[in-house]
């Protein structure tokens, strides 16, 4: 219990005890009066605050001395027991205390009587009573009896103390004052602070202070007499009194403070009516009086019923009466209020939204019924509606349409486990079943009964009773009956001879059925086969027999005699034509006698007809025995004889099967392999699976029963109903036996009416088994010997029934036909108004019209208006079909604005590009709120290049070609970036959440190790940097870090005056070049340099986005600079995202710079004063290195050949002098000079990684997973090694990677250069590929893998990365007839990158194909480091070696302990065809745009030059640019090498007063753009030497295929004095 | 107006994270962060905060009790991307490591005044059994790569909870 509260309730006590007598009731009454008072207070003011208040308060009516007491008792009550932990008991009963307490309670005693008195007149006031009614409550509900009060009061008391004394004092003191103020009535300042006191805060209290914060406040003014009556609560009163008087005592003197200065005033108090009367000049009450119409119209007009002149008006919401009155009134007051009311005078409203039912399911609250509420209803799965060409009309609500399938079972006329006898019983039923069939139909009485009919309708026609006919008439029907018997008779032999046959056949398998069994001493099937005689009266069947025998002998003979009739009339007629003939032949004899001989051969030929109607004639009587024993023969093959009784066989199942114990072991096995079989059918319907039945096993009479029925709910027009026949032995995967096809019913069979039919199967199956059964497919036969040889296939008999379904309100859920034929017209029908009433059915316009028009429907209720608009379509008699379908048919009415206006929003419009990830727009921030905010040239760019896409643009490019390539590149581009962001939008489990793998056994071995390794503290370990990723990145987070170590082999600068050496050196030939001339010129120089001035005074420069850093000055052609410069990085938009890294297309430039020093002191006698110099600086190489290599590489370390223009004036590469004789043959191999640097990024990126996109293919899926096979095989022997099997072409399909390679031509031009020196050519091969400009995928690709271009796209494209390069140098050398490989591996600076390997004679050579450089295997310098794999046009070979420095490693890839092949014995190089084309055709340049080009690019360069010199005038030597110009072809035919002394001299004779620094630039040309920047990094614009002088000369040289070779040649001049 | 500079919203969050509830967890702490759209920008305040470490509370209810405070003002000129808080908690596990407890994200509410948010916190599962165990055991257990994916709806699909 909390102490305090704890306290209140023993001093209300206590209080009550005195108090025993006070009126309940009437304190009843007034508390409610006091308590308001209370609530004004301020609900946060905290206890220790309003302790304060309480004394401030006691102190307006009491002693001034009081006062300082008060605060320094609210003061010890602030720290109080409130928070703090209980103040240990002990101190507080101190010695010293005690003695005190001692005495106080003496005190207290006076005190006490006194209070006693005051209390006894204090009694009459209502305050005291108030107060009572609750104690007393409390006392009874909380404490029960008080001695239980009086533990709990004791226990607690230390805790209490210090507030417990706070509270008493208070209460003393109103005591004290009491007297001055008239007994039994509250002063003014009493009652004042009976209503504003604050009362205890406290939760726990608030509760209670309703029912007795009254209480504790008239205990405080009484406490005084408490003491004596309780012990417990006693003693710590004393206690506290006598603190209390203390403090009283000591602060007595004490003077006055601010607070009794405090104004009082009464609360202010406004009269209700005072109140109304001002409400009433404030409010507006709306009266509820009705208001007149006329006041709601504007004036003069007459109140117009819409609802009465026709027009459709909706239900109003029903709103109060009074409410519309109050919302009428003040409408009329308000401004433009008048605008609610509609035409009849009335608040315009919308109608009723309220529905009148509700569509929600009204839920029961009866526990019973929630739960039958909330039973699962069974709903089958309703599939979607689509249309094709054979559906069903839209989804009409009865749409479902249902085939109901019965398939009651399968009978197998043939299986493999049938044994002999079932063969035979099979036979036998089949035969029976014919027989049965035969037997319903009975042809033969059918035919025999017709026979008699016609028998009898000839008699009655030669009757001639009846001659009301004409004759003619009845002899042609005679006829056509004779005819009639004639067929007929022969059918009915033929029923009759089949009967017999059949009979026959079916007694003679029985026969063998018997004779079988008896052999084989068991029976397998009960089939039993019963002749039943049927007696019949001898006499009247041979009667029967005669006498038909004798009808039809007479019918014969009238047959016979009707032919011979006609024979013979032919006879006549031909016999007359021979008298004829004869007789002109006769007369011919007569004229020839020649002829003669030929007479006897015509008269034998001629005879015959005569002689042979004659023939019949005479058989006549005798052919009446011979008919009619002929008849008799027939009659008795085909016929039951007369008397015999007719067999009637009947089958029965009666037999019984002989048990299993009674079977030899083969037929045991073969019931037992029976019996582990079963069968199911699959129901196809259109091809698809829609149901099985359950599997059934096979019985021993190769039955199945199913008895299943299938309800197919089918939308599509049925094509195919099929059945499938599976059986499965014993756990074994069913096998297809058979597939049934069944017909598709007519429309006309429904469920009920259909019979149940049998369609027969049969399998091409071949079974052999080892037991009984015959098999199937397998010849087998009854006789020992084996002959007579059956074989039989598994077939069998399915019976099913396929019918229609009823629905339930009878109508059969057929498609109706029509659909299929006029589907499309319905279909549109459908779509239209009759769907959308849900009237499917309707037909007849007309009469619905009618009923439309009898039912007085409202035709303006929007409910109606489909029907209306249909029936206004029906009777107007033309069909609307509307000729648009509207997918979201509401979206009209939720659009708020025009779409055009929509896109006339500015804002809108840029939202909307931003979400399109349109590339200008993909970062924009904060795109404003407001549309005349956004300025207009935002969309400038944009729309720009939406123009520009098509045009193409020649200002940027220049070249047309290339724009057009341009242009292209940048539309792949953007369909492949389109597929990169839907593909990013794809992420993987390890994109979010960063997981431990699974470690493995080894990872674990290899972690308990470490458990148990040393710790070596000092021993250093290289800790991987922490990576960024690139999310929370900003502007300024990014540097580039770069280091510059030191650099090799500088040019060093040639002394100027070395005028006169010039002449011997010009007589030189061109073509001694290099190993002569160090010679030659070594030992004059070093002899030039004064001793103590350095060769070159180098340093470096890094300049990256614009931002340009440089090192100190070193000295000497190998300076050590050991410096590291940062720069800053800024991503482009300040977008740091992968994507947008991958893209920077930034460079870093690394310029090295000779410093030179120009002592400028022109006058000699200064010297000894000041020094007085300038610096120049002249260029001397740079490296580059794009910003995308470093972001993949994360570092770059490593030495890099400085690219140093071919012509350097002033600067020769001298350290060939001074080291030669050590290092010859080393140095020789490395011309050049060569920077070793560091470069990184801070802090580590993480790079993006490449899709995971799995790209489809056309190569074969064996090939696909082979190499798959083939990567992880290799991944997992050497990770890092780079291994590449596919790659992905331009069009984003995979393509297997030898597929590229393929012996392509080069330029015939090129072939033509060194006829005879394939080296030479070799080399020129390679530099026409080099000057191909080099664009790297992953910058035109942002973010995505390499794709590969072939060669042909890669000429066209003119640009392309090292792999194309590769490719293409590739192709042509071994068209060249050179051995080559594709080359993948690392290289410095590009990382993963593709070489040429090529296998000259007797050593292999490896190409760098960007830069036309080749390498000796050998070659410290050579850039590739390590090797990944070769590839070649056939195979791909993985490097398996233990090293895979190209220094140390054997590229015999023949050795497959070194080289892992793809294609080997196991897996044959199955002939890939090509990717490449057949041939590559080049177009040779235009020369004249070419030379074009060249005038713009100087133009532009001098433009720019003179752009960078801003605050200097810029002289264009014009004498030295022409000599350059005719320079620069120099330098391209001899490939930029070893022409520079002759230069020099050309030049130094033509300007021998110039000082003179400059270089020629080479490039592959792309765009312009990088020409400038190359200009740029050299600084030459830097010179700032009043009377310079420039000359720069551009010069184009044109290779095949728009293939252009730039050369700048860029100078300074400056006149020497 | 127009002149003076594109006219922007503020919006700006006083708050504090009060406490959390972890039954099986105890000595926490909470880092916060902000997940805003492109039109938002921060003008003021931290946009990130990392909490002391707090015990549970020995009362019945066992609450995490930080009351750690949040102050920041973003400006803005499109309520679309309206801020989110990102909050993820830590804490030590059996062996002392330093493992997640739990991601949340709630949006900054839209209407001004006084709003209690309960955010619901999860974490990644591990995707196996044997994983599960190893993380465990090796006190890495399954994080995300950054807590703001919580808050964005894209690659919901790859993640297990």
């Amino acid at each position: 219990m909390n102490p305090k509260e704890e306290k209140v309730k023993i001093i209300t006590e206590e209080f009550i005890e005195n108090d025993e007598d006070a009126n309940v009731g009437k304190r009843k009454k007034n508390s409610k009066v006091q308590r308001q008072p209370r609530k004004k207070q301020p609900p946060t003011t905290g206890p220790d605050k309003m302790m304060l208040e309480e004394s401030h308060l006691g102190n307006q009516q009491e002693l001034v001395q009081d006062e300082p007491q008060t605060r320094l008792l609210s003061v010890t009550a602030r720290r109080g027991p409130r928070s703090l932990p209980p103040i240990p008991s002990a101190s507080r009963t101190g010695f010293a205390e005690f003695s005190m307490r001692e005495r106080m309670r003496e005190k207290l005693q006076a005190a006490r009587s006194k209070a006693e008195s005051a209390l006894l007149q204090e009694i009459p006031t209502p305050r005291p009573q108030r107060l009572r009614s609750p104690t007393v409550k409390e006392l009874e509900t909380e404490f029960g009896t008080e001695s239980g009060k009086e533990v709990g009061s004791t226990q607690q008391e230390d805790d209490t103390q210090s507030y417990a004394r706070v509270k008493f004092h208070v209460s003393a003191r109103k005591i004290k004052s009491k007297p001055q103020v008239p007994p039994g009535f509250p002063s003014a300042e009493e009652a004042y602070n009976f209503f504003t006191f604050t009362f205890d805060p406290e939760p726990e209290e608030a509760e209670e202070k309703p029912k007795h914060g009254d209480g504790t406040h008239q205990e405080e003014e009484e406490g005084e007499e408490e003491p004596p009556t309780e012990e417990g609560a006693n003693r710590m009163d004393e206690e506290e009194l006598l603190h209390g008087k203390d403090a009283e005592d000591f602060l007595l003197g004490l003077d006055h403070t601010a607070d009794e200065f405090l104004a009082v005033r009464p609360a202010h108090y406004e009269s209700v009516h005072v109140r109304l009367q001002r409400e009433k000049e404030m409010l507006f009450i709306p009266s509820r009086l009705t208001v007149p119409t006329y006041k709601k119209l504007p004036e003069n007009v007459q109140p117009r019923f819409l609802e009465d002149e026709g027009l459709y008006i909706g239900e109003r919401p029903e709103v109060a009466r009074t409410n519309q009155n109050i919302m009428e009134n003040r409408l009329l007051t308000q401004e433009s209020g008048r605008r609610w009311f509609g035409d009849d005078g009335r608040i315009l409203a919308l109608p009723n939204p309220i529905k009148p039912f509700p569509s929600r399911p009204p839920v029961f609250m009866q526990e019973q019924s929630i739960k039958a509420e909330l039973e699962t209803l069974y709903k089958k799965a309703v599939k979607y509606v689509h249309r094709s060409q054979h559906m069903i009309g839209s989804g009409d609500p009865a749409g479902n349409f249902q085939l109901d399938i019965d398939i009651s079972g399968l009978i197998f006329t043939h299986h493999p486990c049938f044994s002999r006898e079932h063969v035979l019983a099979a036979k036998l039923a089949q035969l029976y079943d014919q027989y049965l069939a035969r037997h319903q139909r009975n042809k033969a009485k059918f035919l025999t009964d017709k026979l008699q009919a016609l028998r009898n309708a000839v008699q009655t026609g030669l009757n001639p009773e009846k001659p009301h006919q004409s004759l003619d008439t009845i002899q042609k029907t005679i006829n056509e009956y004779k005819s009639e018997i004639r067929q007929t008779r022969k059918l009915r032999d033929a029923e009759q001879e089949r009967d017999r046959t059949l009979l026959k056949t079916i007694i003679k398998v029985w026969k063998e059925m018997k004779s079988l069994r008896e052999f084989q001493r068991f029976t397998n099937t009960p089939l039993k086969l019963v002749l039943r005689k049927e007696k019949v009266d001898q006499k009247t069947d041979e009667e029967a027999y005669e006498a038909e025998i004798q009808a039809e002998i007479s019918e014969l003979l009238e047959e016979h005699t009707e032919e011979y009739e006609q024979k013979m009339e032919e006879y006549r007629t031909s016999y007359q034509q021979w008298k004829a003939w004869k007789k002109a032949q006769r007369a011919k004899k007569k004229k020839k006698k020649q002829a003669t001989e030929e007479h006897p051969e015509e008269e034998t030929e001629e005879p015959y007809p005569e002689e042979d109607p004659v023939k019949p004639s005479p058989p006549e009587p005798t052919d009446r025995a011979a008919v009619e024993q002929q008849v008799r023969e027939r009659a008795a093959q085909s016929r039951r004889r007369p008397g015999e009784p007719t067999l009637l066989p009947e089958l029965s199942l009666a037999g019984s099967v002989t048990p299993n114990d009674q079977c030899p072991r083969a037929e045991v096995w073969r019931r037992e392999d029976v019996k582990r079989r079963s069968v199911y059918l699959k129901v196809l319907f259109n091809n698809k699976e829609v149901s099985r039945t359950v599997s059934r096993q096979l019985g021993t009479d190769f039955r199945v029963h199913f008895g299943q029925i299938f309800n197919l709910q089918i939308f599509n027009w049925p094509e195919s109903l099929t059945l499938q026949v599976y059986e499965t032995v014993g756990h074994s995967s069913p096998t297809l036996l058979a597939e049934v096809f069944l017909p598709i019913p007519e429309t006309t069979i429904v469920t009920g009416r259909a019979p149940i039919e049998e369609v027969e199967f049969s399998s091409n199956q071949h079974v052999t088994l080892d037991h009984e059964g015959v098999g199937s497919g397998v010849p087998f036969s009854f006789e020992a010997d084996g002959s007579n040889q059956l074989i039989l296939m598994t077939s069998g008999k399915v019976s099913h029934s396929v019918a229609w379904a009823i629905g339930e309100n009878g109508i059969p859920l057929i498609p109706p036909l029509s659909q299929q034929n006029i589907g499309f017209r319905s279909a549109l029908k459908r779509a239209d108004a009759i769907s959308s009433i849900g009237t499917s059915g309707v037909t007849d316009m007309k009469k619905l019209a009618k009923w439309a028009a009898e039912s007085k429907l409202d035709p303006n209720d929007p409910n109606n208006a489909p029907l209306m608009q249909l029936i206004s379509v029906a009777t107007s008699g033309e069909s609307y079909v509307p000729d648009f379908f509207r997918l979201e048919q509401l979206q009209q009415e939720f659009n708020f604005v025009s779409d055009e206006e929509l896109n006339r929003s500015k804002r809108f419009r840029l939202l909307h590009l931003r979400s399109q990830q349109v590339p200008e727009f993909r970062n924009y921030k904060q795109i404003p709120v407001y549309d005349r905010e956004i300025m207009e040239k935002v969309f400038q760019d944009y729309e720009k290049r939406l123009r520009d896409r098509n045009v193409i643009e020649t200002k940027d490019h220049i070249d047309t070609h290339r724009a057009v390539v341009a242009k292209y590149l940048q539309q792949v581009r953007e369909s492949v970036i389109n597929r990169f962001l839907i593909a990013k939008q794809h992420f993987l489990l390890a994109d979010l959440v960063v997981e431990e793998e699974v470690p493995n056994i080894s990872i674990l071995g290899l972690n308990l190790f470490k458990l148990a390794e040393q710790k070596r503290p000092l021993r250093p370990r290289r800790k991987g940097r922490k990576k960024v990723t690139a999310q929370n990145l900003s502007d300024g987070d990014i540097r580039l870090l770069v280091n510059i170590i030191r650099a090799y082999d500088l040019p060093v600068r040639k002394p100027t005056a070395s005028k006169f050496q010039q002449p011997s050196r010009s007589s030189r030939t061109f073509r001694e070049k290099h190993a002569a001339s160090p010679d030659t010129r070594s030992p004059t120089h070093s002899a030039d340099y004064p001793l103590g001035q350095v060769l070159v005074r180098p340093f470096v420069e890094v300049s990256f986005q614009r931002t340009i850093c440089h090192t100190t000055t070193a000295e000497g052609p190998n300076p050590s600079w050991n410096e590291e410069l940062e720069l800053p990085f800024r991503a482009p938009n300040g977008d740091y995202s992968t994507a947008s890294l991958q893209s920077v297309k930034d460079v870093v430039f690394i310029n090295i710079f000779d410093e030179v020093l120009y002592d400028v002191l022109e006058d000699d006698r200064e010297r000894g004063n000041g020094i007085h110099t300038r610096i120049e600086r002249h260029w001397l190489g740079c490296v580059k290195i794009p910003f995308s290599t470093i972001y993949f590489q994360a570092r770059i370390d490593g030495t890099f050949k400085i690219d140093i223009p071919p012509v350097l004036l002033g600067y020769s590469k001298e350290q060939n002098m001074i080291i030669e004789r050590d290092f010859d043959s080393v140095r020789s191999l490395s011309e050049g000079s060569y920077i070793t640097l560091f470069i990184t990024i801070e802090p580590q990126l993480v790079p993006g990684e490449s899709v995971r996109e799995k790209f489809d293919s056309q190569e074969d899926e064996k090939l696909l997973q082979a190499t798959e096979k083939f990567q992880a095989e290799c991944a997992l022997k050497f990770p890092k090694r780079q291994c590449l099997a596919t790659v992905i072409d331009i069009s984003g399909k995979t393509v297997f990677i030898t597929r590229y390679l393929k012996p392509l031509n080069p330029p015939q031009e090129l072939l033509n250069i060194y006829p005879n020196n394939p080296q030479a050519t070799a080399e020129l091969v390679a530099r026409y590929v080099s000057l191909i400009p080099f664009l790297p995928d992953t910058v035109s690709f942002a973010g995505l893998c390499d794709l590969w271009s072939t060669s042909d796209q890669f000429l066209d494209l003119l640009a392309g990365d090292e792999e194309e390069h590769a490719v293409l140098l590739c192709n042509y050398f071994l068209f060249l007839g050179k051995k080559a490989w594709l080359v993948m591996g690392n290289a410095i600076p590009e990382g993963p990158t593709a070489y040429v390997l090529t296998w000259e004679k007797s050593h292999y050579l490896i190409w760098n194909p960007c830069s036309g450089n080749f390498y000796g295997q050998f070659d410290t310098f050579c850039p590739l480091k390590n090797v990944g794999c070769l590839i070649g046009p056939d195979n791909i070979w993985f490097n398996i070696q233990q090293y895979d420095s190209p220094l140390r490693i054997n590229f015999d890839v023949t050795k497959h302990k070194l080289w892992k092949s793809f294609f080997s014995r196991s897996l044959p190089y199955p002939g890939l065809s090509s990717v490449q084309p057949e041939e590559l055709i080049y177009q040779n340049t235009d020369k004249a745009a070419a030379a074009e080009l060249q005038d713009r690019i100087e133009k532009i360069l001098k433009e720019k030059i003179m752009d960078w010199r801003p605050r200097h005038l810029t002289r264009w030597n014009r004498y030295c640019t022409s000599t350059l110009r005719h320079f620069l072809p120099l330098l391209e035919s001899s490939q930029g090498e070893d022409i520079e002394d002759d230069h020099r001299a050309e030049l130094l004779k033509q300007l021998g007063d110039y000082r003179f620094s400059g270089f020629p630039l080479h490039m592959p040309y792309s765009e312009v753009k990088p020409l400038i920047d190359a200009v740029y990094s050299t600084g030459v614009h830097n010179i700032d030497v009043p009377n310079v002088e420039f000359a720069l000369a551009v010069y184009i040289h044109p290779y095949p295929k728009n293939v252009l070779s730039v050369w700048i040649y860029v100078a300074s001049l400056i006149r020497n004095r | 107006m127009a002149a003076a500079g594109p006219s922007v919203f503020l919006l700006m969050v006083n708050g504090q994270v009060e406490s959390a509830q972890f039954p099986e967890f105890d000595n926490l702490y909470c880092k916060y962060c902000f997940v805003y759209g492109q039109d938002w920008a921060p003008t003021a305040g931290l946009e990130e905060g990392i909490s002391q470490i707090t015990s549970k509370s020995r009362d019945a209810c066992q609450a995490l009790v930080w009351n750690f405070p949040i102050d920041i003002t973003f400006k803005s000129t499109n309520p679309f991307g309206w801020p989110q808080i990102v909050l993820s908690v830590y804490g030590p596990d059996v062996f002392g490591n330093d493992v997640v407890r739990g991601y949340g994200a709630v949006h900054v509410p839209f209407s001004p005044g006084r709003h209690k948010r309960t955010i619901p916190m999860f974490v990644p599962e591990s995707t196996s059994k044997l994983q599960k165990f190893t993380s465990w055991f090796m006190g890495r257990r399954p994080e995300y790569t950054d807590p703001k994916v919580v808050a964005q709806g894209e690659g919901r699909e790859a993640r297990p909870t």
